[in-house]
């Protein structure tokens, strides 16, 4: 067990000490709030910091008036969700003059009632059109590994501040790839869950037909307890589901079993690096998995996702666009503009091929339970850097960062997102993808390859 | 009959005064790139053949 106070601890260590009494929760969120402090200037992860409000909630623990499996676990979230108090600015300008969140968040309010601490809001690229982790209002949040690099977005913030060890949990949002790309580039744990198991209440929305709201940690048993801890129904988001909450951290021991296991081919063996390939074969044997599967149309897929991103993204801003276009992020802005020109028959299309492509995908996990894939497809391009080099071919780096997140998203299958370390290197992240409501067998995977020592948060 | 390549400078200024969204001549070029971008990537979507019996559920359940 890592000493609770340090940045290497895990929410798990956290919640463990405070709750055996062997630390205080005032402590560690004393500890938590200095390390904030230290790695800021050099990281940019945080937008606010709720110091008060965490130090109060942590005395309250340590007079003993909250328990729970993660009791003093200081965490941070998005800055699209809504803390009490402050404007919910999802990464914009904008919002600063919009409504003061009258309660938190959905997902902030079952994470405290389970005993962590929120100690502030992360950084993100604007309304989460973003997958890069830069902010022309906020300034880029900066990968811990190499100061000089992306941390991948839009959940930046949300990477940089578990992988930098200044909380051991934070919150992030996924329409397209934000939570795993920040996830592979900064080299943490994170889980996208099945579309509407997590409710969404209380969170900015950026495109409603994909956004899911998930957690990134520095071990696969904290994306566990944080998951478990924020299942259940909500009527305040009508998306989320009414299913039972289904337990996984009882499963995480239960190893890769009875598990059939396969590598995406095809479409995820094209266009990335070697680098990224690699990672994928690498857990592949670690996991025994020879098999291959094509995921049919996947391009097509990722096509579909893009359009309907665009369109629904635009269409929400469209108000803002058309009187305070000036107060965007100019790396937003046009391309908002431009999605907001697109044609409906396009949108109405890739709704109708979203229905197609579910059926095939679903049809594949009668053969599979568990498909790896890239996260990304290279590790974290240099800050500012607008063009990359991927299998000989020129193209943008903001669109592209996600080609391998966006066609499983798509239909909103589970992920986590296994991060392997380089010594000298850059992290990345491989998906371990799971069938619908099946989160437990994409963390029993993650677990079995975190304790075989091929995925790991960084060791410092 | 050979398809004709569309003029999307043209295309973004009608359709912008269509949805009544004004785009200041410094956004203009930016603009008309990202639609640029947008056709080529959407392309795959566009060559996809859907049977009509194919509808989008109005809810959709994963």
């Amino acid at each position: 067990m890592n000493d609770p106070l340090s940045k290497q601890a895990s929410a798990s260590d956290v919640a463990r000490a405070v709750m055996s009494g062997k630390v205080k929760a005032t402590a560690v969120v004393e500890a938590a709030l200095t390390r904030i402090e230290t790695s800021e200037p050099a990281i940019n992860a945080f937008t606010d910091v709720v110091g008060d409000r965490a130090r109060r909630r942590a005395a309250e623990i340590d007079s003993g008036r909250h328990r729970g499996p993660l009791v003093g676990v200081p965490f941070a979230v998005k800055n699209l969700f809504d803390i009490k108090g402050l404007p919910t600015r999802a990464g914009s300008k904008i919002n600063l003059d919009g409504p003061i969140a009258a309660r938190d968040a959905s997902l902030v309010r079952k994470l405290e009632a389970a005993g962590a601490i929120l100690v502030g809001g992360l950084n993100m690229g604007e309304y989460a059109y973003d997958f890069t982790g830069e902010n022309a209002h906020y300034g880029a949040s900066c990968n811990p590994r190499d100061t000089t690099r992306m941390t991948g977005g839009s959940s930046g913030g949300s990477g940089a501040a578990v992988a930098a060890g200044e909380v051991p949990l934070a919150l992030g949002s996924d329409t397209n790839g934000s939570i795993r790309v920040p996830a592979s580039l900064c080299g943490v744990f994170g889980l996208k869950p099945t579309y509407g198991r997590l409710s969404r209440a209380g969170s900015y929305p950026f495109v409603d037909a994909f956004d899911h709201l998930g957690p990134l940690a520095r071990s696969v048993e904290d994306l566990a307890l944080a998951f478990d801890a924020m299942q259940g129904w909500d009527p305040d988001d009508p998306v989320c589901t009414d299913r039972d909450a289904e337990p996984t951290l009882p499963e995480l021991g239960e190893g890769i079993g009875g598990l059939r296991i396969a590598v995406a081919g095809d479409y995820f063996e094209r266009g990335a690096d070697s680098v990224a390939h690699d990672a994928v074969e690498r857990v592949a044997k670690a996991l025994r998995a020879t098999k291959r599967i094509v995921i049919p149309e996947a391009a097509a897929a990722r096509s579909a996702a893009y359009v309907i991103t665009a369109i629904e993204g635009s269409q929400l801003h469209l108000p803002r666009l058309r009187t305070r276009p000036q107060d965007f992020d100019p790396d937003t802005r046009e391309r908002f503009m431009a999605g907001a020109l697109l044609p409906g028959a396009w949108y109405v299309k890739a709704q109708r091929f979203r229905r197609r492509y579910r059926a095939a995908v679903q049809k594949l996990f009668e053969e599979v339970d568990v498909i790896l894939a890239p996260a990304t497809p290279c590790t974290a391009p240099r800050l500012g850097q607008v063009m990359m080099k991927l299998g000989g071919v020129e193209m943008p780096v903001r669109a592209h960062l996600g080609l391998y997140t966006q066609p499983i998203s798509f239909v909103g299958l589970p992920v986590v997102v296994a991060p392997l370390q380089k010594p000298d290197g850059l992290p990345i992240g491989v998906q371990i993808i799971a069938n619908h409501y099946k989160e437990a067998a994409a963390l029993r995977v993650a677990r079995h390859l975190e304790k075989e020592g091929v995925a790991s948060a960084p060791a410092e | 009959m050979p398809v004709q390549k569309p003029d999307i400078g043209r295309l973004v200024d009608e359709q912008a005064k269509a949805i009544g969204l004004p785009i200041a001549p410094q956004y203009r070029d930016k603009v008309i790139l990202n639609y640029q971008r947008s056709l080529a990537i959407a392309q795959p979507l566009l060559d996809v053949e859907l049977d009509d019996a194919l509808t989008p559920g109005p809810v959709f359940r994963p």
